[in-house]
């Protein structure tokens, strides 16, 4: 079989032919590759048999503590003889000088033969002999200096052990080092040799995929489960006339939903022409009866972001008052909230809506159990809540596995009376609906809504596409 | 939403003792409300704000013990004939015209209770009371207060000691000064005289809806209390008060009316609503075939008397259930009282067939082609931050349409183009792998009559070799394949576009677009350290209408 190489691991061969055995660094030296490319051949080499890894231990010198000290102002003995080479000096006048060096100096003074001793009958005093010339210990820590040298670069050991017997004069440094040598196989291939094989193992770069968005991904698989269920899709505008978004829905003009601190209204700007004469006078008629107080005009043209789908369905329902019906509206609603990993300003919604002489609320749970069930979710429950646009009004509760709890999903209710009467719509309207990030995020794991529109390329090229 | 803490020991105590904690916490989400947090000794449960009764667990107690069906019905109200009477002069009635109140005798309060009552005032005032401006209410310690009292209006100058301080005040001070003043002083602002609640020895015992006096402040010792509401609806007036007076009764206070008179004001009866419900009307709604009988009951855990007439049932609902406006709130009482979780789910056979909208459907195709051509779909807020959209495309801003009083900085004006935001993607990636390659379709926004919307689609590619010819073939390519459309480029110029490398996009002699090389100063501004080019083009007018 003739084995394929990589350039890189071509490369590594050559040079090991010439030097037997290498380490990494050396081998980046002589191929001129990467230390990561060297590595990677390494690897791939051992794979095949053609390289073996051995480790050796080095062992390195340097001055530890008390050989830098010696190195800077001597060793003791060398202070010794400093002290006497002027005349000899008494015994006990070195001693205060050199304090707890005094032993070791004397002793190694004499075994260099540099001292004498000189004993009268009071005291004892010491003198310099000879030249005093440079030990063999002061040589080697000269040599040393302030390097890490290799122990068996250091040819006087005898030095060096009498160094190393010293407390701290010398430290060794003890590294383990990896070399690269190649086994026998080698000898049976030709480097330069093409057989026009590649390497079929190796690994190789990722391509990245162009991709619809998870989130739209999300979006658009909501939007096939309400069209197989039979509802047809309506659009309408982001920004509305506060006429759809609230009034129309029987929201009092006075209600704290409506203060800026939870809409965004639109500067300067104000809705003309936005509903017939008669759906105004109706809807006006119907704040009046229900809430007491005089409905203002002016408030209602005031521009809004849609807080809410509903305004495109209600406006749908108002418009064309079918007696039969199945829609849906899907799109981007605002809240001046303050966005966090759980809310965002800007989000989706969908909301369905069944028009129907015979609709009642156990068909609006039906519909929303078999969404849930397309949507692949089984275990789930309804709770009663409070929406004001609805009567009866009930809360999707479904079970997360992941999570290992129950999460609200989708809210659902009657529209109310109030709502659809003063604008001519006679039959029962079931409306259910909410936000879709919320689903999203439990299909996609995500736990920071704000990853879905921070477009980071790195999750988008490496989430998985079917979850 | 309002959270309410509730202990268990205490609920359980108040619902009855053939209640048990567990059962409790069962039902409690069976009410409408929502558990928020459990321990062994408490739970937090959120409520609809238009569920007031539900801020203490009076209320709560009240809703348990019917659907548990310890007791059914609603739960009367005694009021005893008092010896009180407040007057009215007529100087309140440009300025807040209502009052009404009652008074509440021999109660014990410890703290739970009194902070539970604080927090429901604090509720009815944000709800119902509309922060305040539509009602207030005040609640005094009845034995500091010489009857009658009079609620009437002063001047500025008018001096007490407002509650929470030892010293007087002026009515100017404590609207300059205060807290409350500074928050509620505008519900004042378009008057001179103030509203205030005096007493027989003309000491002030109320600064509606701004502040009480210390002289009537209620602690744990108090036994006996008065409770007022200024309102400037009567209805409301009462309604809020009634949610007040429940709770206080459940709390086993003893009622006594304060008489009361002077303009449309009158001694508040507090009396039920009858409201007829139609049998079938309720089974029709809830796809049910429940007998006029299980309906009464039904109405009856939900503490609603009802009194069925052959297939008529007359309702009376309590004056504190101000949520019910109509037969369609009685339906979903019945529905609770039956249990939620008794309705079986059933699924109705459509009539209809589904589809898509057919912009939808022409978007789809549109990102199908995009994505075949190696362009990955961003999404952007199309509320965005006018620093990024304006200042750094090096565009000036005098026509962007902008929101009132966002939370965030990032969230200013509604996007007139595509291109910002994919530029502020790409310069959130500078440390990912190139060539980068995105595409965004969406809606933008032009001031109209009021607003125009339209559709667009921007595709933008960052790579070192990225040039004018890539960008302007990948344009024409998706156009021509997805929807037969011809494009030409001619020479223009635009803050975002390199100078001398800008084109106009146009069909059939119509401009749709610009296409180029993004700007080098641009380019910097967004960090990013490669070339950049990009198209944008509007879709309205040009594949769908």
């Amino acid at each position: 079989m003739s084995q394929v190489l990589h350039p890189i691991e071509k490369q590594i061969i050559k040079s090991l032919k010439e030097s037997k055995s290498s380490t990494p660094e050396q081998l980046c030296e002589s191929t001129k590759l990467s230390i990561d490319q060297v590595r990677r051949g390494i690897e791939w080499l051992k794979l095949k048999g053609l390289a073996e890894i051995k480790e050796i231990e080095k062992i390195s010198v340097k001055l530890g503590k008390n050989g830098l000290d010696a190195k800077k102002s001597g060793l003791p003995e060398r202070k010794l003889v400093n002290e006497v080479k002027d005349g000899p000096k008494p015994l006990d006048e070195i001693k205060n000088i050199l304090k707890s060096d005094f032993n070791a100096a004397i002793a190694n003074a004499k075994k260099n033969d540099w001292i004498q001793m000189e004993k009268d009958d009071v005291s004892s005093k010491i003198s310099i002999k000879g030249s005093a010339s440079p030990s063999r210990e002061e040589k080697l820590i000269d040599l040393i200096g302030f390097d890490e040298k290799p122990q068996n670069d250091i040819e006087d050991s005898e030095a060096l052990e009498s160094l190393k017997k010293r407390p701290d004069f010398i430290a060794e440094i003890l590294t383990k080092l990896k070399t690269v040598s190649l086994t026998e196989k080698v000898k049976d291939i030709d480097i330069d040799l093409s057989t026009g094989a590649i390497d079929v193992e190796a690994k190789v770069p990722a391509t990245h995929v162009a991709r619809i968005h998870p989130l739209n991904e999300t979006i658009n698989e909501i939007r096939e489960i309400f069209v197989s269920l039979g509802f047809s899709e309506v659009l309408g505008n982001l920004t509305q006339s506060s006429f759809w978004n609230f009034d129309a829905l029987f929201t009092p003009q006075d209600h704290p939903a409506r203060e800026m601190q939870d809409t965004f209204y639109l500067k300067d700007l104000k809705a003309e022409k936005f509903a017939t004469p008669s759906q105004i006078n109706q809807v006006a008629r119907s704040h009046k009866r229900g809430w007491g107080y005089d409905w203002n005009m002016s408030e209602a043209q005031r521009m809004t972001l849609r807080t809410h789908t509903t305004c495109v369905t209600i406006k749908y329902l108002a418009d064309n008052k079918p007696d039969e019906a199945r829609i849906f509206s899907l799109g981007r609603v605002f809240r001046n909230e303050k966005v966090s990993y759980k809310h965002l300003a800007e989000f989706n919604q969908v909301e369905g809506v069944v028009v129907g002489k015979n609709v009642t609320l156990r068909d609006l749970m039906g519909l929303q159990e078999e969404f849930y069930r397309r949507m692949g979710l089984t275990k789930i429950k309804f709770w009663p809540t409070f929406f004001p646009y609805t009567e009866p009004s009930l809360q999707s509760m479904v079970y997360n596995d992941r999570l290992e709890k129950w999460v609200e999903l989708f809210g659902m209710g009657i529209f109310r009376p109030e709502v659809t009467k003063p604008l001519g719509i006679t039959k029962p309207v079931l409306a259910w609906g909410g936000g879709i990030e919320r689903i999203a995020m439990l299909k996609y794991g995500v736990n920071d809504v704000r990853e879905f529109y921070n477009n980071n390329l790195s999750w988008l090229r490496s989430t998985t596409k079917c979850q | 939403m309002p959270v309410v803490q509730l202990n268990l020991n205490r609920l359980q105590n108040l619902v009855g003792k053939t209640s048990n904690k567990n059962k409790i916490i069962s039902k409690i989400p069976f009410l409408g409300l929502d558990i928020e947090e459990q321990t062994d000794e408490f739970i937090r449960v959120e409520y609809s704000p238009n569920r007031p009764d539900y801020a203490t667990d009076f209320g709560i107690a009240l809703g348990l013990q019917g659907l548990f069906g310890i007791k059914k019905g609603i739960p009367k109200l005694s009021i005893k004939k008092g010896n009180y009477s407040l007057k009215v002069t007529p100087f309140v009635k440009k300025i807040r015209p209502f009052v009404t109140a009652i008074v509440a005798k021999n109660g014990n309060l410890n703290d739970e209770i009194l902070r539970e009552l604080i927090a429901l005032q604090e509720d009815l005032h944000f709800g119902i009371g509309r922060r305040r401006k539509k009602a207030s209410i005040g609640i005094h310690d009845l034995d500091k207060i010489v009857f009658p009292i009079t609620y009437t209006t002063v001047s500025k100058d008018h001096k007490f000691t407002p509650l929470e301080s030892s010293q007087e005040s002026t009515i100017a001070e404590i609207l300059e000064k205060t807290n409350v003043g500074q928050e509620y002083g505008s519900i004042l602002s378009n008057t001179t005289n103030f509203p205030i609640i005096l007493d027989a020895k003309g000491n002030t015992i109320s600064f509606p809806p701004i502040i009480n006096s210390a002289l009537t402040i209620v602690s744990t010792k108090t036994k006996n209390l008065l409770i007022e509401v200024t309102a400037t609806d009567k209805k409301v007036a009462e309604d809020t008060i009634a949610v007040v007076a429940t709770t206080l009764q459940a709390a086993r206070f003893s009622l006594y009316s304060v008489r009361i008179s002077g303009g449309t004001n009158s001694t508040p009866l507090l009396n039920p609503r009858k409201i007829i419900l139609d049998t079938v009307f309720v089974n029709n709604a809830l796809g049910l075939n429940l007998s006029t009988a299980t309906i009464v009951n039904c109405l009856r855990k939900c503490r609603i008397d009802a009194i069925a007439k052959k297939n008529k049932i007359s309702c009376i609902v309590p004056r504190y259930r101000f949520d019910i406006f109509s037969p369609m709130d009685l339906v979903e009482e019945v529905a609770l009282g039956y249990g939620i979780e008794n309705l079986k789910p059933s699924l109705p056979i459509s009539a209809s067939v589904g589809q898509k909208n057919s912009i939808t459907k022409q978007l789809d195709s549109l990102s199908l082609i995009m994505i075949g051509l190696g362009y990955t779909e961003a999404l952007n807020s199309s509320l965005v931050s006018k620093q990024v959209h304006i200042d750094l495309t090096n565009r000036s801003g005098t026509e962007v349409i902008e929101v009132l009083e966002s939370k965030s900085q990032e969230h200013t004006i509604l996007r007139d183009s595509i291109i910002p935001g994919i530029l502020e993607n790409l310069s959130k990636n500078v440390h990912e792998q190139y060539p980068q390659k995105l595409f965004e379709n969406g809606i933008v926004f032009s001031k109209g009559n009021p607003i125009i919307e339209n559709i667009h689609l921007a595709a933008i590619s960052a790579h070192k070799d990225a040039n004018f010819s890539e960008i302007k073939s990948i344009l024409q390519s998706s156009l021509k394949i997805g929807f037969s459309i011809d494009t030409e480029t001619k020479t223009s110029s635009h803050p975002i576009f390199s100078e001398g490398r800008t084109a106009n996009i146009l069909v059939n002699n119509k401009t749709i677009g610009i296409l180029g090389e993004i700007d080098s100063k641009v380019i910097e501004n967004f960090k990013i350290r490669v070339p950049v080019v990009a198209f944008e083009i509007q879709l309205s007018g040009l594949i769908f209408d």
